[in-house]
């Protein structure tokens, strides 16, 4: 009998992918397969939902100011504008990193990609230590039970961090089993951490905008 | 092929989507009796004027907990979980969910869920506010003690297995679906659920920001409510509504999407206009989305936009009608018997107009000003809830008892139970309509005598214990029948879908052969099915290394990639015991032992993820 081809392809032509067991493998049966993998789209979902939890806290946010007369109320420090901008450019680069230990890891470049994620590791995690460390300075000054500014403000910045611990979290873990060699199931997980990453650096780069909006 | 683990275990470790839609059919009937007990003291309490049998404050804690029970514990799992996770996968022609065990997560998440909100009522301090749980009502000045914190965490705690689950029957329905079956050729229960799918994953994310707003706002501190620091009351109903209405349609898309296919199967005949219902129910949830303010109209937003959201709820009305002239249209020119799954679609049809036409009347600001906080509303919402989502979901366990169980129900029974039910229900909900236009306002506990309202309170009363005894008739037959049923056979209704290709019940792959799919009636393109029987014999086609499963692209349905999906895991329970010890902690203020837990999920999460299929044995 014929091969089944109703799906486009001859089922023998199909590939095995999650089995492949080392790098070589896994860079040929990623090359064979068609589109992303099932795991980049739950992590594109989970993405959805996120950014649409942060869509209603900038939503709030904005809502907030256009019933408060004056934002920051007066006797709330204003954000401080030019290092949280140089902090949030610096962390937005490790998303160049991060596809590129994804491009690696799909051309079955192991150390590449172990060095990549390593190069990321460091900023990301350089950006969270000083970002806490002004977090907690931030709340010398004001505390988010102040008023209603202040508790948007916090609540925003602090669960963007709790999203940037998480991807650090990720990285780790990445290396952790990167450090035993490369598979299928590992480039998945590159290539999909990869991609939290891109949104998470997006989610920062607008939760700082809109936070120093309320300097304008 | 494989087989799950016998006894208790391989239920707890189970990462089979037919048993984890079984567990959650069984948690939400138990969840259902939770909720229709809790109606029937209310329906008894208002039997005549100035009743008592229960007080004030624990008719509060009722009526909040009933709408908590059937909206986040009863409908959304009953049809999500139970429905969607044992019939998806049958309908796609896939052997498992794209995320197994993410779809035991879910299920045990939404277990913890029902019993940290549950042991609320239990302590005497549910929540009371109303399952809107307005504020300032609901904040700690007005509401003090633990009740609306029970609801903050319980309703996130609910909200994250939805959205899992949510977002595992979009990857599952995007790329699992079998190799050919592209999306013109997909069944219209699948539109259906992807729709209710994309809702919750959007909309869900409004109602946590607003519960976490609330859980701050009541135990850090904050003013996100607080008028007096900056706050806004208002912040609270437009983040609810633009929940709670799309919410609406995630409730009755899904029974929509029973209706098409219990409507094929007794007709004999293919839907009238299938791109157009399709569509419209993807529509119904998208335009869902840009209607929320219409709950809002009394509480005094500017004029125009009050228009607008009137306007806009005035178009949500077209696709809903797309879809009800299309159910009448199939129902015309086919050959209609009306067994009774049937009887409960078209019992449906004439609840879901009678709601929806009462829901058109709302979008004239007056007449929904002077009705707003009346039983009007309550009439209203229950025709669509009760009548619109719950009828589909009787009609659908007639319908697919026979797959599920491999016995056939008592057909005499089941329609008596209809018929109770419907006229039940009629008698409880119609006079609500009157005494909601002579005033009758909701949530209060009693009424005083001589404004006329005692006759239609009887009446309603009585129609909840004629409901009751409909519903128990139904679930007295089904269980007889599970023991004393004749053999259903593969295919008793010569269905239209996948799911009656094979064995009743069906075995732990779905489908020994990966089914050929030409058209979304593939149980009626009898050559395709002649071509699996052969190529089953050939072993063409079975996939028999392990557990696989193929993977499709999102559109043209073509083949991706054969993967192995994980089998039996402990690690969805403990993550689901790990995340509900941390939200016990929340609620206690434990913010030391808060940060152990998380740690804990942690490991747990690096268990999990410690496997790879390619390590696993076939």
């Amino acid at each position: 009998m014929a091969d089944y081809i109703a799906g486009g392809v001859p089922e023998r032509l199909v590939p095995r992918t999650t089995e492949a067991r080392n790098a070589g493998e896994a860079k040929v049966l990623a090359g064979r397969r068609r589109g992303p993998s099932v795991a980049f789209w739950g992590m594109a979902m989970i993405v959805a939902s996120e950014v649409t939890l942060f869509g209603t806290f900038i939503g709030t946010y904005y809502y907030l100011r256009f019933n408060t007369p004056h934002w920051p109320p007066v006797g709330t420090p204003e954000p401080r504008v030019v290092v949280p901008l140089v902090m949030v450019g610096i962390l937005a680069t490790t998303s160049l990193p991060m596809q590129l230990a994804a491009r690696a890891a799909r051309r079955g470049g192991l150390w590449a990609a172990r060095l990549f994620l390593l190069w990321a590791l460091v900023i990301q995690c350089g950006y969270l230590v000083y970002e806490i460390h002004d977090y907690v300075d931030q709340l010398r000054r004001s505390v988010p039970q102040d008023n209603a500014y202040s508790s948007i403000y916090y609540t925003l910045l602090g669960a963007d961090h709790a999203h940037v611990a998480i991807g650090i979290l990720l990285v780790v873990w990445l290396l952790w089993k990167l450090a035993r060699g490369l598979t299928m199931y590992r480039l998945n997980a590159v290539q999909v951490v990869a991609f939290y990453w891109h949104a998470v650096n997006l989610l920062t780069l607008v939760v700082i905008g809109v936070l120093l909006s309320a300097t304008l | 092929m494989w087989q799950s683990r016998p006894g208790v275990l391989g239920w707890v470790m189970t990462t089979d989507h037919k048993r984890i839609g079984l567990l959650y059919f069984w948690t939400t009937l138990v969840l259902f009796g939770a909720g229709g007990a809790e109606a029937l003291i209310i329906r008894t309490q208002l039997i005549q004027p100035n009743q008592h049998v229960v007080g004030p404050s624990t008719y509060d804690q009722l009526f909040t907990m009933h709408g908590i029970t059937m909206i986040f514990f009863f409908i959304i799992p009953m049809t999500t979980g139970a429905f969607g996770n044992y019939l998806l996968p049958l309908m796609l022609g896939a052997r498992d969910m794209a995320f197994p065990r993410m779809n035991a997560l879910s299920f045990w998440i939404f277990l913890g869920s029902g019993i940290f909100i549950y042991t609320s009522l239990f302590l005497g301090i549910a929540p009371n506010a109303g399952w809107f749980d307005y504020v300032p009502l609901a904040n700690a000045k007005f509401d003090p003690g633990h009740a609306i914190d029970f609801y903050c965490l319980g309703i996130i705690f609910n909200g994250i297995s939805s959205s899992l689950t949510a977002a595992n029957f979009i990857v599952t329905i995007l790329k699992m679906r079998a190799p050919g079956m592209s999306f013109n050729r997909m069944p219209l229960f699948c539109f259906a659920f992807l729709a209710a799918s994309w809702g919750l994953l959007f909309a869900l994310p409004s109602l946590t920001a607003d519960t976490i707003f609330l859980f701050l706002d009541r135990n850090v501190g904050t003013h996100f409510f607080d008028v007096a620091k900056g706050g806004s009351t208002l912040l609270w109903q437009h983040l609810f509504w633009i929940f709670g209405h799309p919410e609406v349609y995630i409730l009755i898309v899904p029974a929509f999407g029973i209706a098409t296919e219990i409507i094929p199967a007794f007709t004999q005949r293919r839907v009238v206009a299938f791109p157009l219902v399709a569509v419209a129910e993807l529509l119904v949830v998208f335009i869902g989305f840009g209607v929320w303010a219409h709950h809002m109209f009394a509480t005094g937003m500017p004029t125009v936009t009050v228009v607008f959201f009137a306007a806009a709820t005035a178009v949500v009305v077209i696709p809903s009608t797309i879809q009800v002239f299309a159910w009448c249209m199939t129902f015309v020119t086919g050959n209609a018997r009306f067994k009774t799954p049937l009887l409960f679609i078209a019992g449906f049809i004439f609840m879901f107009v009678a709601g929806g036409l009462t829901g058109i009347m709302f979008l004239a600001v007056p007449f929904d000003q002077q009705v707003t906080d009346t039983y009007f509303v309550i009439a209203h919402f229950h025709y669509i809830i009760f009548g619109a989502a719950v009828f589909p979901i009787f009609g659908g366990m007639y319908f697919w008892f026979p797959k599920v169980t491999g016995k056939l129900y008592f057909e005499l029974p089941g329609q008596i139970s209809f018929w109770l039910i419907f006229l039940g229900t009629n008698l409880l909900f119609f006079p609500m309509h009157i005494v909601g236009l002579e005033g009758m306002p909701r949530r209060n506990y009693t009424y005083p005598s001589g404004l006329g309202w005692g006759p239609e309170n009887l009446a309603e009363t009585i129609g909840s214990y004629i409901t009751t005894v409909g519903i128990v008739v139904l679930l007295a037959n089904l269980l007889v029948s599970y023991f004393r049923g004749l053999p259903a056979g593969p295919d008793p209704w010569h269905g239209a879908t996948l799911e009656w290709t094979i064995p009743s019940p069906p075995p732990e792959y779905n489908f020994a052969v990966i089914p050929k799919v030409s058209s979304a009636y593939a149980n009626w393109d009898y050559a395709d099915r002649e071509e699996d029987r052969r190529k089953l014999a050939e072993g063409v086609m079975v996939l028999e290394q392990g557990h696989e499963q193929p993977v499709s692209s999102p559109v043209d349905g073509w083949w991706a990639e054969i993967v192995e999906m994980p089998h039996d895991s402990p690690w969805p329970i403990l993550l689901a015991v790990a995340m509900s010890i941390v939200f016990v902690l929340l609620l206690l203020h434990l913010w030391m032992g808060f940060c152990f837990a998380l740690a804990g999920i942690l490991l747990v999460l690096l268990g999990w993820h410690g496997e790879e299929p390619q390590e696993r044995e076939a």
